[in-house]
């Protein structure tokens, strides 16, 4: 119990310094000091003194720190319920292939030259649309283990959602709309507005809630489904109900920011490991520990260099050795 | 407690077993006798209400199954099944505690009163001191019987057991066996299956011999347990020995049958 | 492989009886016949080029025309056939459509670097039909002209455009000269439905800019299209800021997050014209001249007083798009929002 309560307060601290961090440093120059003049003014309802200064932190940075919040700790939330579900560590949240569904969506809409808020609705949409098919489908197929049927289903269709992408992209015109697919496609937090987030966090929230409150049941869904509903649980309505609460989760996430790799699948595992699979422990630290790491992410992305890096690059390059260190020294299994 | 009136079970589009009618008892204990492929495994199913009847009904103090809510069900009926390895490191105590589930609202966690029923169940059976381990780390037997730790913490009438000495060495069986008898005299209705003949005789009321489905035999251990009932399950010679005190115990003749 | 057979021995005969040979831009021998007929254009600024010289041999444009671009054109070219493209991103025109299509030439205008000249090599020999390549940079679009011409056995009709484009560049050249560093504006160049990708140093979308000696704040990142963040844009603060994109020019007015750029408070933001092709990026053919007008005559006001937008536009369509646009069709092009400075 007391290293679990030291990976909690470890973890709240990190993610306190980042945002920090993240708020005091970017291409655009804002010392500490007008940082914190910038806040007094806020608060007292005075007018910034450089309007400038004003909109990068407020209409700019703020957003996409918050943004980088809110879809990690989304998509380590929904990475954690489907290991936990799928009994499997090595299962990411586009499993059931929200994020396909959502980038055919979106890529649909650039190949239709609209507006950005049409292509975040897009992709919201065709998430949960995608997910809806496959679980559909995958629930009628009788005789077969549910959650295999359920994976098999994601990957098929998957795939076949995967092709109408590379026949858009094939369509597209090389000049004008395959460039932004391709942008789109690597994900980016780089165009979050105030008004993304507007939409997005209440989304997020709606899959988030029932996920904290069935957080004790849903430890019964790592037993074989006989046990667990022996145990009086109703595994299909369980099921149904988490998979709609990632869902939701996840395309809110990737209809602002594209697809970030990487988060999903680690983070869940690196709060296992401190803290074991119990998930009314497990969820928390992990949307943390996700948060904290997407924010260190994005933050890296958009200074290093005078032009965007893709976060999922750095995902991946970041989080692979951190997993492994993190495995290495710790003493728990999965 | 429990009433199986001319139950018909098996898969969607197969059924497997037929015109199967007993009834156990609080404090009962009923031992289920038969060879691989027999059918025990889907009887006990169908008795957890995991598969639908096919056929006849099975009543739970007099009110039928198929029509209890799942959670209902899970406060009378706990179920115990073969020990297996697990896939995410619970610690022991959590595994028991998933047996509370039942009681528990949909949106709530265990409370002090569940942790209280877990760690009386474990201490009952001997294992308080494993509470902290993680369950993928302890012996077969230990899982064993923190499972049906887990069961006992569903505070149920009636405990199915699925082969719940499978892959234990000797010791242990003895172990599960004598905690079977114990619950028993708690009054708890408990339904095992085995595959030793002889476990019938140490601790069960009743024997049922399910052979192809059907209900070859139902009685106590001494009437039901013969050279040729055993030879028509197992299709093996057997004598059956007194061991004194009413004891009696099964002795396979190994020399070409 | 029996038909590439036959028609390479096809060619061969023709070309024993009647051919030339006139070397492209990448220095490589093509053997036509004297009297070319049918030519496949590879990509968009090809099928403009070989449009102008000799519209009636271009076998078909690349990407059938939409309505409104092919109101631009004479009826009996706009519906020429969609055949795709052969090079360039998203390139994959079926090789089976380019040998039905039996052209004399294959003529590709664009980059001339060695990725570009082994395809042109691959297609040559796959197919046995002669792959001409040619240098689609602005300054060398006279000379691209003349060769092309040469090829084509269309010298003469070659001589005006290729004088006109000459002529224009020179012009170009002369008045931006007058223009000191220090009152060349910052420009930024914004791509995409956000306008968050630009063109670095050296990108062909930001050539006319390149050109114009424009400073353009993402001259630091090199290489082709980029994502820039927007704080980075917020700090290159551009006073001028050009898109061809009409969703970013709609939002970038009320987007609180743009509000503080120079270019915004000023209200010089402008979208560039699109039809029939657009005036500034893409396609990167011959119809990026008019986007030298335009985009100077915005960033130099002063330099390029005098100068009749309109009047280069009507001049423009009718030398290489042969066609004349009527009053109306200019007024929809230049009064569309954005275009031009209110």
């Amino acid at each position: 119990m007391r290293s679990h309560a030291a990976a909690y307060a470890l973890a709240v601290a990190a993610l306190a310094a980042l945002i920090l961090v993240a708020f005091s440093v970017g291409r655009y120059p804002v010392s500490v000091g007008q940082l914190a003049t910038l806040v007094l003014d806020k608060l007292g309802g005075t007018r910034p003194l450089a309007p400038m200064i004003a909109t990068v932190v407020l209409e700019i940075r703020g957003p996409r720190v918050l943004a980088a919040v809110l879809v990690g700790a989304s998509l380590a939330a929904a990475g954690t319920a489907y290991q936990g579900m799928f009994r499997n560590p090595l299962v990411s949240p586009d499993i059931l292939g929200v994020s396909t569904g959502a980038a055919l969506g979106a890529v649909l809409a650039i190949f239709l030259s609209l507006g950005v808020f049409a292509i975040q609705g897009f992709a919201f949409a065709g998430g949960l649309a995608a997910v809806a098919l496959i679980y559909w489908i995958g629930s009628r197929l009788r005789g077969h283990d549910p959650l295999l049927a359920l994976v098999l289903t994601g990957v098929v269709i998957g795939a076949l959602l995967g092709s109408a992408i590379a026949l858009l992209k094939y369509l597209a015109d090389p000049y004008n709309q395959l460039p932004a697919i391709t942008f789109w496609l690597l994900g980016s937090l780089a165009s979050i507005a105030p008004r993304d987030l507007e939409v997005a966090a209440p989304l997020a929230l709606l899959g988030l809630a029932p996920m904290l409150l069935l957080r004790w049941r849903m430890n019964l869904l790592a037993l074989p489904d006989d046990e667990a509903r022996a145990l009086g649980v109703d595994t299909r309505l369980l099921r149904a109900l988490v998979v709609a609460a990632a869902t939701l989760m996840t395309a809110a996430s990737v209809a602002i920011a594209g697809i970030i790799g990487w988060v999903g699948l680690l983070v869940p595992h690196a709060a296992r490991l401190l803290v074991g699979p119990d998930f009314g422990r497990l969820l928390p630290l992990a949307m943390l520990i996700g948060a904290a790491f997407l924010l260190a992410v994005d933050t890296l992305c958009r200074t290093i260099a005078p032009i965007e890096i893709p976060p999922g690059v750095l995902t991946a390059v970041l989080g692979t050795p951190f997993f492994l260190w993190l495995f290495a020294v710790s003493r728990r299994r999965w | 407690m429990l009433e199986v009136d001319a139950l018909a079970f098996g898969f969607p589009g197969r059924t497997i077993g037929r015109d199967v009618s007993f009834a156990l008892s609080r404090g009962e204990v009923m031992c289920v006798l038969g060879p691989n492929g027999g059918g025990k495994t889907t009887l006990f199913r169908t008795l957890l209400g995991l598969l639908p009847p096919h056929g006849g009904a099975v009543r739970l103090d007099g009110g039928v199954l198929a029509r209890l809510p799942r959670a209902e069900v899970a406060r009378r009926v706990g179920y115990v099944p073969q020990a297996h390895a697990g896939y995410f490191a619970f610690a022991v105590r959590e595994m028991v505690l998933m047996g509370r589930t039942a009681h528990l609202g949909a949106f709530a966690v265990p409370g002090t009163r569940d942790r209280e029923v877990a760690d009386r169940a474990l201490a009952s059976l001997g294992i308080a001191h494993l509470a902290a381990r993680p369950f993928t780390e302890i012996s077969g037997g230990e899982r064993q019987l923190a499972l049906i730790a887990r069961a006992l913490a569903q505070e149920p009438a009636l405990l199915v057991m699925d082969e719940p000495t499978a892959s234990l060495d000797f010791g242990n069986q003895v172990r599960v066996l004598g905690r079977i008898r114990e619950l028993a005299a708690a009054g708890i209705a408990v339904l095992f299956s085995t595959h030793d003949p002889d476990h019938a005789f140490l601790c069960a009321d009743r024997a049922l011999l399910l052979a192809e489905g059907s209900a070859l035999e139902i009685g106590t251990p001494q009437e039901v347990i013969r050279p040729d009932t055993l030879e028509h399950l197992y299709h093996v010679s057997v004598r059956i020995v007194a061991a004194g005190d009413g004891l009696h115990t099964c002795l396979p003749d190994i020399a070409r049958p | 492989m029996t038909r590439a057979l036959v028609l390479w021995a096809c060619v061969a005969l023709s070309g024993l009886a009647n051919a030339k040979t006139v070397p492209d831009a990448t220095g490589r021998q093509i053997t036509v016949p004297a009297s070319v007929q049918r030519v496949y254009a590879a990509g968009p600024p090809a099928s403009l080029l070989v449009y102008t010289l000799a519209p009636g041999k271009l076998l078909g444009w690349t990407r059938a025309l939409r309505p409104d671009e092919a109101a631009f054109f004479p009826a009996r070219y706009a519906k020429l056939p969609e055949l795709g493209r052969l090079t360039g991103r998203g390139g994959g025109a079926n090789l089976e459509v380019l040998l039905d299509a039996r052209p004399d030439l294959i003529v590709d205008v664009g980059s001339t670097a060695a990725t570009y000249v082994s395809l042109a090599e691959r297609v040559q020999a796959q197919t046995g039909i002669p792959y001409a390549l040619f240098d689609g940079r602005l300054e060398a679009l006279p000379a691209t002209l003349r060769t092309l011409g040469r090829m084509l056995g269309e010298q003469s009709r070659a001589r005006r455009p290729a004088d006109y484009v000459e002529r224009q560049l020179a012009e170009v050249r002369r008045r931006v000269a007058q223009v000191p560093e220090a009152a060349r504006p910052r420009v930024y160049y914004g791509r995409g439905p956000a306008g968050l990708q630009t063109g670095g140093r050296g990108s062909i979308n930001v050539e006319v800019l390149q050109f114009l000696g424009a400073r353009n704040v993402a001259a630091e990142a090199r290489g082709g299209l980029v994502a820039a963040p927007l704080e980075q844009v917020l700090l290159w603060d551009p006073q001028v800021i050009l898109t061809s994109y009409a969703e970013f020019w709609n939002s970038v007015w009320d987007d609180p997050r743009w509000r503080a750029v120079s270019a915004v408070r000023e209200r010089r933001v402008y979208l560039s014209p699109h039809l029939p092709f657009g005036w500034f990026d893409f396609p990167p053919g011959v119809n990026r001249l008019l986007g030298l007008w335009w985009a100077g005559k915005l960033l130099y006001p002063d330099a390029f007083r005098g100068i009749d937008v309109r009047a280069k536009a009507r001049e423009f369509y009718r030398l290489f798009y042969h066609r004349a646009p009527d009053a109306r069709q200019l007024d929809a092009l230049l009064d569309e929002p954005g275009v031009l400075p209110r």
